[in-house]
């Protein structure tokens, strides 16, 4: 027994090496993570990326031609969002488990600078459009993909049920919308809080006006029967008569129109020779321009690897298949959605300009969830 | 260790076991306790809210009451239709006397220890337009004619897909409603039922149902009611795709798990966690303390006759009783057929209109993996290694666990024997999730370099299988003959040979059978590897399942690589339980 006890302690000892410092333990019951030394992990030569379901097409030969050009091995983390990645940087802030970040948008983006989970990234890649950089341009991180967020309705269904086109989000609370719309929630949906963001900034011109604010709008919706899931698939597969949902097992239907990307019709369209009757609904400021980023993890064992990594894919000959790829523009100027079955044909584009910054995102996100909370419960 | 020779011998080996225990059950209280002591505390600090703070302000979280309404109702309908459709099963295939009995029980059993995910993709294939179900009118997915007539008129949104969801429980659980009423109606004195109908008080079927059925069976009923109400109380995998809409507390709390314990942070999520966990840990702790004095009266029972000889009194099977049992198999067979069929399916869209056609695309791309799911093969690898590696740990600690219960018992230790007997339950009133959210929680801050740790997920799988090793073992335990150990040490026998003959020898079944049930559920285990593997990059069957069925499914063959990999879960879990069935004594009735 005594041998058995030793090796344990022996163990015991060993093991606890790797523990947190007492300071970085304070720092984080403190909130101050930014003034804290970071633990970095045991360097062992492989690329930890932290991400989500992304890529969904990118197969394994294009990883290997990364490796093969680099030698680096690459270990892939998923996590289920956007927001999943953001949570996970949060847990594991004072001692990162992996190396680069790929997937935060930018409303996700403001609350990974504030808490210094990014460090520069030193690239400075030609050829990005303007659109993807309007938001963040700083060292932190880089944008990789492209889209905007914003309401797709069931062209057919509105015909056959002799609904008129809204004109303004303020028809969609009344009583012919009754049950007839699905969101996904904005506390754990990327698109959901996007939209949740386009709605603060459509509401926003009118807080004076005598139509009311963002608030009042989310009550209104929620009273007219909207339909709230946890997630985008749910509200777009399962709900929205419009989308592929409809030939898929769980679909449930009813809702004629969802929150998704302009483009998703032409996905649709992309993926059903040519047919779709999904579109988007074109209102001034009722979409959100999202821009998906890449960044190097603030104490990241492998930092040449993951410059590297975001060198390779933001580099024009990978990121111009984005379309295809993640079902994203692409980020590099000139590049455009492929004319292959009415991909481009049926994806809208929107020309107003959001007067949204990270600032206003980051100081107000909170408060907007809580809010959205309050007025849908 | 009574009557051996060598005393100093003797002691040294007596201290030797009695410090095995010690350490056993010290090592499994403080592992048990640690995760969920931890989640609390750090809820604790993030939220600083006390515990009855969290219990009082229940109310007010966010989905908390509509999701303990849904749970509570729809474990409840759960168990109701579990006895509605297990109790005339359990009944025809305890009572004649069946050809391959042992293969039909075991068939039976095969949903209980399926994984969740895959009973879930399973109904999702069952309940599509032009799956069967649809096909003989009961559209539980788009309600249209009964299930739209009963929505329109009882003005109940979407029942259809809370029908599945209970059914599935139903499914899930059948096998309970057997394993508990067939050793008592297959060994009972047929001479009771027929001395009873000659009596006034057994002349009717009603009056015999009072006097003689409900008595002896209801316990047993109950009990398996009881189960399957706690199991589809903590379902996450079926109400996270059945009934999108809805959630249990454990799917609530699965929402905002990863964002949860974090300080300055979605405090909400921390508060929702906080709350729900303890409102949720006292219903179950009450659900276990209800079923295990229920499980008491009903072991109480005695076994009046040989099963064989009952078997052969009743005689071979009614074409009632063939038909009842034949629509069990169906209703079992079903889903899996569903799944297999689902996996070569795919769907062609175009302004034709949809067309379904026959692929092997769904599991070329499901063995080769991509960048956002690894390959089934690398997953099934992990699957099988945490499996492996929890029946390594698992099985020995149950063992010891229920022997030392059963020591404690037969010393006289009662309160301490029903304590630890409570102690090991334990897990199943934390819930997965917070078994998981514990290990997430306090190995991160305490040793961040754990989540690099490839067999981290075992952890939680021990803790979550260790109560159905020793719920299985307990009762092997009981029915243990001490004088053959006696024998043993007689003949001078050393500890090993005396407890390989004495102890071993009469436990091999059960333990087969505790093993192939920890192999099962570690494979299928879904809950606690939801929030883990989230750290490292091991992702099991179930979880590439689920992250297949989540993402955007504009490309077709999304949907037949899902099932694909359901189809490889359930052929993985049916191929070990099976081989693990070939080895189990047919007189042995310990288990599922």
């Amino acid at each position: 027994m005594k041998s058995i006890l030793s090796v344990l302690c022996m163990l015991l000892c060993a093991s606890l090496s790797g523990c947190l410092t007492a300071e970085q333990l304070a720092d984080i019951e403190n909130e101050n993570a930014c003034e804290s030394t970071v633990q970095v992990r045991d360097s062992d030569g492989t690329l930890k990326i932290l991400t989500y379901d992304i890529f969904q097409g990118y197969s394994n030969e294009l990883i290997e031609q990364f490796i093969n050009q680099t030698g680096i091995q690459v270990e892939i983390i998923r996590t289920d969002d956007a927001g999943g990645i953001l949570d996970q940087m949060m847990l594991t802030q004072m001692a990162p488990q992996a190396d680069l970040m790929l997937g935060l948008d930018n409303t996700y983006l403001p609350t990974a600078l504030k808490n210094c989970l990014l460090v520069e990234h030193n690239i400075t890649p030609e050829n990005l459009t303007q659109s993807s950089r309007d938001f963040y341009d700083g060292d932190l991180a880089l944008p990789f993909d492209e889209g905007d967020v914003c309401l797709n309705y069931d062209e057919d269904a509105l015909q056959t049920s002799n609904m008129s086109v809204p004109t303004s989000l303020w028809n969609l609370t009344e009583p012919e919308w009754n049950g007839k719309l699905a969101f996904p929630s904005p506390i754990t949906s990327s698109p959901g809080r996007a939209f949740l963001v386009a709605t603060y900034d459509y509401f926003t011109e009118e807080t004076n006006s005598e139509r009311g604010n963002m608030s009042a709008w989310w009550q209104a919706i929620a009273d007219n029967g909207a339909i709230f899931t946890s997630g985008w698939t749910e509200s777009y597969t399962t709900y929205y008569t419009g989308g592929y949902g409809e030939y898929t097992e769980g679909y449930i239907g009813g809702a004629y129109m969802t929150v998704s990307y302009c483009h998703s019709p032409g996905v649709e369209a992309y993926f059903a020779e040519n047919y779709t009757h999904s579109t988007s609904l074109m209102l001034p400021k009722s979409s959100f321009h999202q821009v998906e980023y890449t960044g190097v993890i603030h104490g990241a064992a492998e930092i040449d690897a993951a410059r590297q990594f975001i060198e390779y894919l933001t580099s024009p000959e990978v990121n111009v298949n984005m379309p295809e790829y993640n079902s994203m523009y692409s980020v590099i100027e000139g590049s455009d959605l492929p004319e292959t079955n009415g991909y481009r044909y049926h994806s809208d584009t929107i020309n107003t300009a959001t007067s949204i910054t990270d600032d206003i995102i980051e100081q107000n996100m909170e408060q907007w969830l809580l809010d959205w909370q309050d007025a849908t419960q | 260790m009574i009557g051996v020779f060598d005393v100093s011998s003797t002691t040294v080996v007596v201290l030797g076991e009695r410090g095995l225990r010690s350490f056993v059950v010290a090592l499994f209280i403080l592992g048990a306790t640690i995760p969920f002591a931890y989640a609390i505390l750090r809820l604790n600090q993030v939220t600083k809210w006390t515990a009855l703070d969290a219990v009082l302000r229940f109310p007010s979280v966010n989905g908390a009451t509509e999701a303990l309404q849904f749970t509570l109702f729809e474990a409840l309908a759960s168990a109701l239709l579990t006895i509605v459709i297990g109790l005339p099963v359990a009944w025809c295939l305890s009572r004649y006397r069946w050809r391959r009995v042992r293969i039909v029980r075991a068939f039976l059993a095969v949903p209980f220890v399926t994984p969740a995910i895959v009973a879930a993709m399973g109904f999702l294939s069952l309940i599509r337009d032009g799956g069967l179900l649809s096909k003989i009118g009961i559209d539980l997915r788009l309600e249209t004619g009964i299930v739209g007539t009963f929505a329109e008129l009882s003005g109940w949104n979407h029942p259809g897909h809370f029908f599945a969801l209970i059914l599935a429980h139903a499914w899930f659980n059948l096998s309970l409603m057997i394993r508990f009423i067939e050793p008592t109606l297959s060994t009972l004195d047929p001479a009771w039922e027929e001395q009873l109908s000659v009596l006034p008080s057994g002349k009717s079927k009603m009056k015999r149902l009072r006097t003689l059925w409900v008595p002896i069976l209801g316990p047993a009923v109950l009990c398996a009611g009881a189960l399957s109400f706690l199991f589809s109380f903590t379902s996450f995998a079926l109400v996270k795709w059945l009934t999108p809409k809805n959630n249990t507390l454990e799917s609530l709390m699965a929402e905002a798990g990863s964002s949860a314990g974090i300080a300055g942070y979605r405090v909400d999520s921390s508060e929702l966690i906080y709350s729900v966990a303890l409102i949720q840990f006292f219903i179950l702790l009450l659900t276990l303390a209800i079923t295990g004095s229920l499980q008491k009266r009903y072991t109480r029972r005695l076994s009046l006759l040989s099963e064989q000889g009952v078997r052969e009194h009743h005689g071979p099977p009614t074409y009632k009783a063939k038909f009842v049992v034949g629509l069990g198999l169906v209703f079992t067979a079903l889903p899996f057929l569903s799944t297999l069929t689902s996996s070569f399916q795919i769907r062609a869209v175009s302004e034709r209109g949809v067309q379904t056609e026959w692929t092997l695309e769904g599991w070329k791309k499901a063995w080769t993996g991509d960048l956002s799911t690894m390959g089934v093969n690398e997953a099934m690898l992990n699957s099988v290694i945490y499996a492996f590696a929890t029946l390594l740990i698992a099985l020995p600690l149950g063992w010891i666990l229920a022997s030392t219960i059963h020591k404690l018992d037969k010393r006289g230790w009662k309160k301490s024997s029903r304590c630890l007997d409570l102690f090991c339950m334990l897990p199943l009133a934390i819930s997965a999730l917070m078994v998981g959210l514990g290990v997430l929680l306090g190995g991160l801050r305490w040793y961040p370099q754990m989540f690099n740790w490839f067999f981290l997920p075992v952890y939680p799988h021990v803790l979550l299988t260790v109560p159905f090793v020793v719920r299985v073992m307990l009762p092997a335990y009981a029915t243990l003959d001490p004088r053959y150990t006696e024998q043993c040490q007689l003949l001078n026998m050393s500890p090993v040979r005396t407890w390989y003959h004495g102890t071993l020898m009469f436990l091999r079944g059960p333990a087969v059978v505790a093993g192939s049930l920890t192999l099962a559920f570690s494979l299928g285990e879904f809950g606690a590897s939801w929030l883990l593997v989230r750290s490292g990059s091991w992702d099991t069957l179930s979880i590439v399942i689920d992250q297949l069925m989540g993402r955007p499914m504009f490309d077709p063959s999304i949907y037949p690589t899902a099932m694909a990999a359901s189809t490889m879960l359930m052929l993985l879990t049916f191929g070990l339980f099976f081989l693990a069935e070939r080895f189990r004594e047919s007189s042995d009735r310990s288990g599922f």
